[in-house]
């Protein structure tokens, strides 16, 4: 009993879980600015631990240490506890996913009904977050975020539900199984439906194209202008569990996953899989310029939605199951 | 519109679009901008003033720190003036090397905006990319001036340093490598969609009013305006160096970018021309220290304009008045009339679009705190004043 | 999509960014850094301490047994003294790296020996 209890605290609090998590989380921020470094003829993090890997964790550190500033005229208990949501938001969807094995650590029937929830639960906080910091640029940037949720959140549900559809369950470890025991990637099944759901990750990952919210030249910062010190550690640290947790779920749903290759274990193949995805996502990023609110909204809902519906339509016609 | 509020919303002094401080104040009703009130005067430096108490040789150096980008247009104006003064011809194998030296920091700055332009639509990567080849130009002007920005290669009555016959070959193989990249950039711009949906229509200056709200430089160009200082009052070599006048009819963002990217293969060809065809001779006449009295006018085609140096001399060693009217400042009414009309998420890209350069035209503000008044001070008014603040303290 | 070709060429490459305390480029010939003066032909004539646009150079005494002081942190590299000097005696040197933590060491002094 006891050593149950222990091996069930060791597995959330150490690996998988929350620490493990977190160094992941550091380490995919490393990689999308490695590799956007390098796309750009750059170096990127180069000092701290061999080839800078380390990087991430002592900014955080650095973060963590630096004065806090709560300014007049904000709505204080949102302005101070949005953080923290933020942060344990991507954190808690993380435990959702399978890492080690093809269950995951928490698993039942309708989990990514759960995790859709708190994607869109995340863009309230950051709506929250913006808007409680009584700033401008947090205001305008929180608007976008929030305008930009209008455009991307359908499609992205849409592109959830198909690889649902063709497991025929609700359940991300379900869908990891499935397409295990078929021996299929859902991407060669339902490419559009990857296409999308990596539109619409960068879109909810505020990154280039779609880094509408935080447009550095525009509104400065967005709708984390106003943090500062721990309130932003904790803020960079969601970034990039949102990072990881947009890379796990695309591998979940779309490239089989945790899966064992015959004598290397799931996980290994996992990290390999949510780094690649990490890679796509630094290169889009490094590609494209920024689109304009009304351009990007406009543009989702012409092209990406109607891709979105063709794809599940395809998939009710037997296509691609 | 018809939502009936209008908001003022301020931008800048400081701000990560502007790399200055200047301020716009924004009426904007929805997301379209319907007013602008421009307010200069943050970052005035007094260098008209402080080039009255320093020597005409000295003066030089104080011109060329008018701007950091634009140094050579700000000397080679400065040079002209008081050569015009002293009534002295520059040798014309100087002539020329001011010809090559104006030409290369213009592809400097024009491949600098170009990169900043990238940056304000959110395209760090095509950013990053044109400043490293732009590295190519920094180098060559480094290597035949002695410095990367302030070239200090203009002086009364010539250059200061000669362009050997050995530095042309590394010259003209950096060009080619330039020519290269700069033809590369151009064919990425025109087919990036991205950048099309936020280049094309946006701040859209009419030919008309770019020539009544007296624009300069390739905003004007991009206007579809033939106009240019080279052309139009040849000073250094341009007289003999045939060269285009490069124009777009686009009259928007993309237009200037367009033009901008055609002008450096212009410069390319000029530079070339100038290299092959550079007389033998003296590059620069002894001058005296002292300047007979008068008054003259010289302009200059800098990178982002017509700049205009006005210079009156007393007789001694020191100028008695000097005024600069640097390109941007003609632009800032032109500006407002493009900012007109746009959403507010293309600001930075419209305002950019002028290639503003703050600190080169402002002007004193006098600025009632309590009131926030502008005040405009004639001499008498001005040293009355101040005799009253230095009683105060 | 010429981006993308470009994008790939240099996720290969390596990056232009030089690790510049480890990593150095010789600045080009004639390049303009640290002045130096040759007290052997200095003449003490106090031209270049009046014609430096930045009044960056003192000059203490007269004639032959004239001492200079140089201000590096008021030097602008213009060059013009080196190029005023009737003797020659001041050269530009390619010394760039001279920032310094306080000012005393930022001076630079010129004797003549006997």
């Amino acid at each position: 009993m006891l050593q149950e209890t222990l091996t069930l605290l060791f597995q959330l609090l150490i690996f998988p879980g929350a620490a493990f998590l977190i160094l992941l989380a550091f380490i995919s921020e490393w990689v999308d600015r490695k590799v956007v470094a390098r796309i750009q003829s750059r170096f990127g993090p180069l000092y701290t631990g061999p080839s800078g890997v380390l990087q991430p964790i002592a900014d955080f550190l650095k973060l963590l240490s630096k004065e806090d500033i709560t300014p007049d005229g904000v709505e204080k208990p949102i302005f101070t506890i949005s953080p923290i949501i933020y942060f344990s938001l991507s954190l808690t969807a993380l435990f959702l996913i399978p890492i080690l094995s093809e269950t995951a650590l928490v698993n039942f029937e309708g989990d990514l009904i759960f995790l859709i929830f708190i994607s869109t639960l995340i863009t309230i906080t950051v709506f929250l977050a913006g808007y409680s910091s009584a700033s401008s640029f947090s205001i305008i940037g929180s608007i976008r975020s929030a305008l930009q949720m209008l455009g991307y959140e359908i499609p992205l549900s849409l592109a959830f539900i198909g690889p649902a559809l063709a497991a025929g369950t609700l359940s991300l470890s379900g869908i990891v199984k499935w397409q295990i025991s078929h021996g299929i990637w859902t991407v060669f099944l339902q490419p559009l439906g990857f296409g999308v759901i990596l539109i619409c990750f960068l879109a909810e990952l505020e990154f280039v194209p779609f880094d509408i919210p935080e447009a550095e030249t525009e509104i400065v910062a967005g709708w984390r202008t106003e943090f500062s010190g721990r309130k932003l550690a904790l803020l960079k640290l969601g970034r990039d569990l949102e990072l990881l947790l947009a890379s796990a779920l695309t591998t979940s749903l779309y490239l089989g996953g945790a899966q064992p290759v015959s004598f290397v274990p799931p996980a290994l193949t996992f990290l390999i899989k949510i780094f690649f995805v990490v890679f796509l996502f630094s290169l889009f990023r490094a590609l494209f310029a920024r689109f304009r609110i009304d351009q990007m909204i406009s543009g989702m809902w012409k092209h990406l939605i109607p891709l979105a519906i063709l794809q599940i339509l395809l998939i009710i016609l037997n296509v691609g199951r | 519109m018809g939502y009936g509020s209008i908001v003022k919303v301020p931008f800048g002094p400081q701000h990560p679009a502007l790399k200055e401080p200047e301020n716009f104040t924004f009426e904007i009703d929805g997301d379209i901008i319907v007013n602008v009130k421009p307010r200069i005067g943050y970052n005035h430096r007094g260098i008209e003033k402080a080039m009255e108490a320093r020597t005409y040789i000295q003066n030089i150096y104080l011109a060329e720190r008018i701007c950091g980008i634009c140094s050579d247009a700000h000397t080679t104006c400065y040079c002209q003036a008081i050569e015009e003064l002293l009534n002295v011809e520059v040798p014309s194998r100087a002539k020329y090397i001011r010809t090559v030296i104006a030409e290369l920091e213009r592809i400097h700055s024009h491949s600098l905006w170009v990169g900043i332009a990238a940056h304000e639509i959110g395209f760090d990567t095509l950013f990053m990319h044109l400043w490293r080849d732009r590295e190519t130009v920094m180098d060559i002007l480094e290597f035949v001036s002695g410095n990367r920005v302030h070239y200090a290669m203009n002086t009364i009555g010539g250059v200061r340093r000669d362009i050997t016959d050995e530095m042309i070959p590394k010259i003209n193989s950096g060009l080619n490598f330039l020519e290269k990249k700069i033809k590369h950039y151009i064919n990425t711009i025109s087919n990036e969609p991205t950048i099309l949906k936020r280049t094309v229509n946006v701040g859209v200056l009419k030919p008309k009013d770019a020539v009544e709200l007296c624009a300069v430089g390739p905003t004007l160009r991009a206007s579809g305006v033939k106009n240019d200082v080279r052309k139009d009052d040849p000073y250094a070599a341009y007289d003999e160096v045939p060269f285009n006048v490069i124009t777009n009819d686009g009259c928007d963002v993309f237009a200037r970018i367009i033009v901008r990217c055609e002008e450096m293969l212009e410069s390319i060809r000029i530079i070339r021309y100038a290299l092959e065809h550079m007389p033998s001779g003296m590059t620069r006449v002894r001058v005296p220290l002292v300047v007979p009295p008068g008054e003259s006018v010289s302009r200059v085609e800098a990178p982002r304009g017509e700049l205009i140096h006005y210079a009156k001399s007393n007789g001694t060693s020191k100028p008695e008045r000097y005024k600069v009217r640097s390109p941007t400042l003609a632009n800032i009414p032109a500006l407002c009339k493009m900012l007109m009309g746009q959403h507010v998420a293309d600001i930075p890209i419209v305002l950019a679009g002028i290639d503003p350069c703050f600190a080169c035209m402002d002007r004193v503000a006098i600025i009632d705190l309590k009131t926030g008044e502008k005040k405009v001070f004639n001499f008498e008014v001005f040293r009355r004043h101040i005799q009253k603040c230095y009683r105060k303290h | 999509m010429a981006i993308i070709k470009e994008a790939i060429k240099q996720l290969l490459s390596r990056p232009v960014t030089l690790k510049y305390p480890f990593e150095r480029v010789a600045p080009p010939e004639g390049f303009r850094g640290r002045p130096v003066w040759d007290m052997r032909r200095c003449i003490g004539c106090g031209l270049c301490s009046k014609i430096c646009p930045s009044g960056a150079i003192e000059i203490i005494g007269k004639g032959k047994e004239a001492k200079i002081k140089y201000y590096v942190d008021r030097c602008m590299f213009c060059g013009q003294c080196a190029e005023s000097c009737p003797r020659n005696a001041i050269a530009m040197t390619s010394e760039f790296e001279l920032a310094n933590y306080s000012r005393e060491k930022m001076l630079y002094e010129y004797e003549r020996e006997f």
